[in-house]
């Protein structure tokens, strides 16, 4: 833990500095864009962070004691470094000025909203890369992200029993909420689309890319920001702002959730840690006993 | 205690290939980051420092501003032939009026110069800003590759900025000598019409060939008032519109050295 605070604070300082550097140096007389002069990096980010997952060793969630183990240190690298990432990337492509939106900037801010982007790029791709190399891997921990035949039935309840319809009880929820998992795929779809497109506006600063290829990726790059927005706000509302979230918030940065908390709201998550070859259990009926 | 999530990886063990999946990611991760390094490294330094010639403009827009009584139709003329619609802050020609200067200098029109050595292509990231080959070498945007960066904007050494940025479309755009109007029906480009120059019923403004004598940050000292060699050519001329042959023939001079110095400038 305490070694995991150390790398976590330095990795963040870093990220700060790296960001500050990016601003004050768009004031500089005479420096270019860091897109025109690290455009490499961004290239680079992605390897990295695909090499980093060959060299990982997960950690399979067990249950000790009275906890869980959810997040194992890769889980929160690829989970921080995609997310904070993507945090900046949307506050500093608003302010340059979405399709639909004025630019909130002028002049030499532009330049450095564009240089805080990139290191957010740089950061995100090697994040996204890092979760993609990990989840191609473990063909498991990807298909656990999949929406099943139950999300819709195991969504209504779960959030029917939420809002204290006695019709309803929790339903034996895996790792993930089924709405989790149909929310995974709008954040899997727009993830990819911003990729695509921004690889095409990093590559106009180095190729002459056609400007109808940049008129088509300009605003399907906006638009996917858009989705990725929409999901970045819901994931922070329900994960960290409303009290529900919160033992998940806590777990993204001790990797432990209570046996308790799991078992009330991960009840088929526990089942299939405590089953002998940790697959997923066959579907379960409403009488599964909630806690 | 915790155990190893990869169970899969004798399973995923391809005696085809021979490679385990994560012996796969880790080469390919090991193998593009090797790539991506060498590539930037031997790139960097096999690559001499290179130069590239500008070619000058075929054609440049000269205003007179003795004859130029603001009435502003030039502005009105260029936004409605790019953009189809009349809005001055959509000209690519500006005319700022200083209410308390007297004649001439109460009024200024802001052309771009095309310049030798354009600083708004220089500082372009993307190409977007570019000498277009195809019509003349005019120094123009290609719109569609413009991310709004504002270097252009900012890079223009005269005030107001000739590259200008357009807030309604969302980037970058400057004169380019009508090669590319939507919104009027005849051929631009240095070897067609200007908007400006059809509509100006003053005729302050025209079309040359040759690269016009800079005079400082305000514009060219053109004379289009009279009818003699000099003012033909928009050669400089002394107040009272005349030259020598021999002034002449030092103004042309000056001009091809002031040429020359920009292609050296940019040789360097």
């Amino acid at each position: 833990m305490g070694r995991r605070l150390l790398i976590g604070a330095i990795a963040a300082v870093a990220f700060v500095l790296g960001m500050v550097y990016a601003w004050r140096i768009a004031f500089a007389d005479g420096t270019e864009l860091l897109f025109d002069s690290g455009w490499w990096l961004v290239l680079l980010a992605p390897f990295l962070g695909v090499l980093a997952a060959g060299l990982t060793r997960r950690t399979a969630p067990v249950i000790e004691g009275d906890r869980v183990l959810r997040h194992d240190g890769p889980a929160m690298l690829e989970h921080w470094t995609h997310g904070i990432g993507t945090l900046v990337l949307l506050v500093t492509g608003i302010a340059l000025g979405a399709f639909f939106i004025p630019s909130l900037l002028s002049q030499q801010q532009v330049w450095a909203a564009m240089n805080v982007h990139f290191i957010a790029v740089v950061v995100f791709m090697f994040g996204t890369f890092y979760y993609g190399a990990n989840a191609f891997l473990s063909r498991k921990r990807f298909r656990e992200h999949l929406p099943t035949k139950n999300a819709f039935k195991f969504t209504v309840e779960h959030y029917g029993h939420l809002l204290g319809n006695k019709k309803y009880d929790m339903p034996p929820e895996e790792k993930y909420f089924e709405s989790e998992k149909i929310a995974y795929l709008l954040a899997l779809g727009s993830t990819a689309l911003v990729i695509v497109t921004g690889l095409l506006k990093v590559a106009a600063h180095v190729f002459d890319v056609p400007a109808w290829i940049m008129g088509v990726a300009t605003p399907t790059h906006d638009v996917a920001m858009v989705a990725m927005g929409l999901f970045f706000v819901a994931h922070v509302l329900f994960g960290a702002i409303l009290p529900m979230g919160w033992p998940m918030l806590r777990s993204m940065f001790t990797g432990y959730v209570s046996l308790d908390y799991a078992k009330s709201e991960h009840a088929g998550w526990v089942e299939q840690i405590e089953s002998d070859d940790g697959e997923p259990i066959p579907i379960r009926t409403m009488e599964h006993p909630a806690a | 205690m915790a155990e190893n999530d990869d169970r899969n990886d004798e399973a995923d063990y391809s005696p085809q290939s021979g490679l385990s999946r994560r012996q796969f990611v880790t080469g390919l991760g090991g193998i593009g980051l090797g790539a991506v390094l060498g590539g930037v490294i031997t790139g960097g330094l096999a690559q001499p420092a290179s130069a590239v010639a500008i070619e000058g403009s075929e054609g440049y827009l000269v205003v007179d501003g003795h004859k130029c009584i603001g009435c502003d139709s030039c502005m009105m003329a260029c936004s409605l032939t790019h953009h189809g619609d009349l809005s001055f802050s959509q000209s690519r020609i500006q005319i700022t009026q200083n209410p308390f200067a007297l004649y001439p200098d109460d009024l200024t029109v802001a052309q771009c110069r095309q310049c030798p050595f354009p600083a708004c292509v220089e500082v372009c990231p993307t190409g977007a800003c570019h000498v277009d080959a195809a019509n003349g070498n005019v120094r123009t945007v290609d719109v569609g590759k413009c991310i709004g960066c504002e270097r252009c904007v900012n890079a223009c050494p005269f005030t107001p900025s000739r590259a200008i940025w357009n807030g309604l479309e969302k980037h970058a755009e400057k004169c380019d000598l009508c090669a590319d109007t939507p919104f009027w029906n005849e051929k631009g480009g240095a070897g067609g019409k200007q908007a400006c120059i059809t509509v100006c019923h003053m005729k302050a403004i025209t079309l040359q060939k040759d690269v016009p004598v800079q005079a400082g940050d305000v514009g060219y000292n053109v004379n289009l008032r009279t009818k003699d060699g000099s003012a033909q050519l928009n050669l400089p001329t002394g107040d009272d519109g005349f030259y020598t042959p021999a002034e002449i023939a030092a103004a042309k001079a000056a001009a091809a050295a002031a040429a020359a110095a920009a292609v050296a400038k940019v040789g360097h």
